[in-house]
């Protein structure tokens, strides 16, 4: 049933990322579940301090393929993974690397907000905690909070529940949960699909702030957030990369049909 | 009139022969009335065995409630003379008092009896074979104190409505020097007094000691092994040949009757072991017979920790023993803490395992520790309701009385504890 008529053997790139600017690099990538094969062998380039946007069509493989880059997909069982994922020429894969490790650098914000039903101070403190960190905490928890534009909502009720802030504050202290950890990267996962607009808005500025200090890697549903927050976009048909490339040139002069029928709301 | 079945690929009727349709708002029409009938009957029919069962439980604890309170007739051993309220009554030293005020009614000096008072030996004796009583009843004045002793004779026992309702004939059948007295088995000294062969010195204080050493050492024993065991099948165990070995093994357990755990923990504990019919070799039975329960609320609560939780804390680079002791077990822990009051409270009303490994008929004295010999508060009861003496019956009930008590007390605990973390995320 998998329909692969039309898609490229090779992917389209448009404006390669030139080497000294690359952070994450992913090359040959394919990704089974048990005899389900979701990801073939995608190649692609993440720049650093710029926000990559992964689009495409539900159970393209864009969810997946964010996961194997902090290898959350190794907790699922039954994963096969081949190919390579460096950061900073690091393989992330290499037989030495902890999977563990690789998600203390490498953090991630889920699609639903999932804050521990814990207090708004030790929501954020969790990620530090893990590392056994033995410093100022205060002075981190209000760094990440503050990177996350959430210190002046939630400034005198630290300690209350983590639960009780609305969707759109769930989210941003989950995203200051991430940044804590003082990540390179940041994945996010459909940041914003369970957020209202206004809260949508507030995300979508934060990400065009965190990208100052990270690497910023999102899967989208919502073709003009990919415009609005990235910098380059990659779409992704059938587990495959069919285009990538600058996010204006992906979106006005795309170059595959693939790629010209998504963009343009002709299917998915 | 039914239309064609879908299966049988039978053309659809036209639309002409379709049957009319009944009006949608037929709210006062007989259908209607007819299917509010039916609705009703129904209710009642499940609330007739609700109310069965609650009259059924208001029955046992009348019954147990009553049963613990006698009326009797007493030709006592002491000097028979009571004290008034007042006379007798002080902050913190009433049982002195009124053991001064017999003492000096006894023909001793006061010099004597405060040289007794002064003497731990013979003020264990005395409190070993006389007890001081409350009555509100005696020589037909309210509110007096008694000094009763083992070695009254124990003329008449009534239960106590018959009591109320031939009050006269029993006042008029105590001949003169005897005593007629409401006794409540149930009172203070009931969980202070050792056991004994005489009804009226008979105390819950062995049992008691040892009901609540057994269940403290199945919580310690219980608790590890039944929450190590949830948290490895759910966040451990891939499904394996093995876990549903483990799983199936689970489910039968629960299943099996105590006599035969009884059995198991005779064989294995108390003699295999050695350990003989001691209170550890009783913990450990029970906790054999509590782990399934236990493990089955474990996993319940461990399962209803949401997986995104896990996912956030997998993403933060959390190592799977720092997700189950930071996120899943602090989710967990109202469900597994109610789960293990309810085994709890299993195992404290578990009779026939501690019988068979040996649980002894007499013990005199609270347990020293989890290597003597014990009894527990239901054997004790058994014990009491098989003996001869009428007046045991009294004992068995304010016994029984009291492992209801705690029993509510822990069906409570859990059903707060349940109410309080229901909805957390």
């Amino acid at each position: 049933m998998t329909d692969t008529a039309g898609i490229p053997a090779e992917t389209v790139r448009t404006a390669p990322v030139p080497p000294e600017e690359s952070a994450l690099v992913i090359t040959g990538l394919s990704l089974w579940y048990g005899g389900y094969q979701a990801i073939h062998d995608v190649s692609l380039t993440v720049p650093r301090n710029q926000v990559t946007a992964l689009i495409g069509a539900s159970g393209s493989g864009k969810s997946t393929l964010l996961r194997s880059i902090n290898r959350m997909n190794d907790l699922v069982e039954g994963v096969r993974v081949e190919g390579s994922v460096t950061y900073d020429g690091v393989e992330l894969y290499g037989p030495d690397v902890d999977p563990v490790e690789v998600r203390r650098r490498i953090g991630m914000v889920f699609q639903k907000p999932n804050p521990f039903p814990k207090s708004i101070y030790e929501n954020v403190a969790f990620g530090p905690r893990l590392m056994g960190f033995r410093g100022d905490m205060d002075a981190l928890v209000e760094r990440a909070l503050r990177e996350a534009a959430l210190w002046d909502e939630v400034e005198d009720k630290l300690r209350s529940s983590g639960l009780g802030l609305s969707g759109g504050q769930q989210q941003r202290l989950c995203i200051a949960r991430a940044l804590a950890s003082d990540p390179s990267v940041i994945l996010m996962d459909e940041p914003t699909s369970a957020l209202d607009p206004i809260a949508t808005d507030r995300i979508e500025r934060l990400i065009d702030d965190l990208k100052r200090d990270y690497t910023v890697l999102i899967v989208t549903h919502n073709m003009q957030q990919a415009g609005r927050v990235s910098d380059r976009t990659a779409f992704m048909h059938l587990g495959r990369l069919v285009e990538e490339g600058p996010t204006d040139l992906i979106f006005t002069n795309p170059k595959h049909e693939l790629t010209e029928r998504y963009v343009s709301g002709r299917f998915g | 009139m039914s239309r064609a079945g879908a299966g049988d690929r039978a053309p659809l009727p036209a639309p002409a022969d379709r049957p009319e349709r009944p009006d949608m708002l037929d709210l006062g029409g007989v259908e209607a009335r007819r299917r509010r009938r039916r609705v009703r009957a129904f209710e009642a029919a499940v609330f007739v065995p609700v109310l069965l069962a609650l009259a059924l439980l208001a029955t046992l604890f009348f019954d147990v409630i009553t049963d613990s309170f006698s009326w009797q007739v007493i030709a006592p051993h002491n000097s028979g003379r009571s004290f008034a309220f007042a006379e007798g009554f002080a902050f913190h030293r009433t049982w002195e008092n009124v053991v001064r005020l017999e003492l000096l009614a006894q023909g001793r000096t006061p010099e004597e009896a405060d040289a007794l008072l002064a003497d731990p030996e013979a003020r264990r004796l005395f409190a070993a074979r006389n007890r001081v009583e409350l009555m509100p009843w005696v020589d037909g004045l309210p509110l007096r104190w008694l000094v009763t002793s083992s070695r009254d004779d124990h003329v008449a026992d009534l239960p106590l409505f018959e009591g109320v309702g031939r009050r006269r004939e029993l006042l008029a059948s105590a001949e003169p020097g005897q005593v007629v007295l409401l006794n409540a088995w149930l009172d203070w000294s009931f969980f202070l007094k050792n056991a004994s062969r005489s009804p009226a010195m008979a105390g819950l204080l062995p049992a008691l000691v040892g009901s609540l050493m057994l269940i403290a050492l199945v919580i310690l024993l219980a608790v590890p092994l039944g929450v190590g065991t949830a948290v490895y099948l759910e966040e451990y165990a891939g499904d394996t040949p093995f876990s549903r070995l483990v799983e199936l093994n689970l489910s039968n357990l629960a299943g099996v009757p105590s006599v035969v755990y009884g059995i198991l923990g005779l064989s294995v504990f108390v003699r295999l072991l050695g350990l003989g019919p001691v209170i550890l070799a009783g913990a450990l039975t029970l906790t054999l017979l509590v782990v399934p329960v236990v493990v089955v609320a474990a996993r319940e609560a461990i399962r209803s920790v949401p997986d995104s939780l896990r996912q956030a804390a997998y993403g933060l680079g959390a190592t799977r023993s720092q997700v189950v002791f930071r996120v899943v077990l602090p989710g967990a822990v109202s469900g597994i803490t109610t789960g293990v009051i309810l085994a709890v409270a299993r195992a404290l009303g578990e009779t026939a395992p501690l019988l068979v490994i040996g649980a002894a008929a007499f013990v005199p004295r609270p347990p020293a520790g989890p290597l003597s010999p014990f009894t527990a508060i239901p054997i004790q009861v058994y014990n009491w309701v098989s003996e001869n003496d009428v007046e045991f019956t009294h004992v068995a009930s304010a016994a029984i009385v009291v492992l209801l008590l705690v029993l509510g007390v822990l069906y409570s605990l859990a059903f707060y504890l349940r109410r309080r973390y229901e909805s957390r995320w």
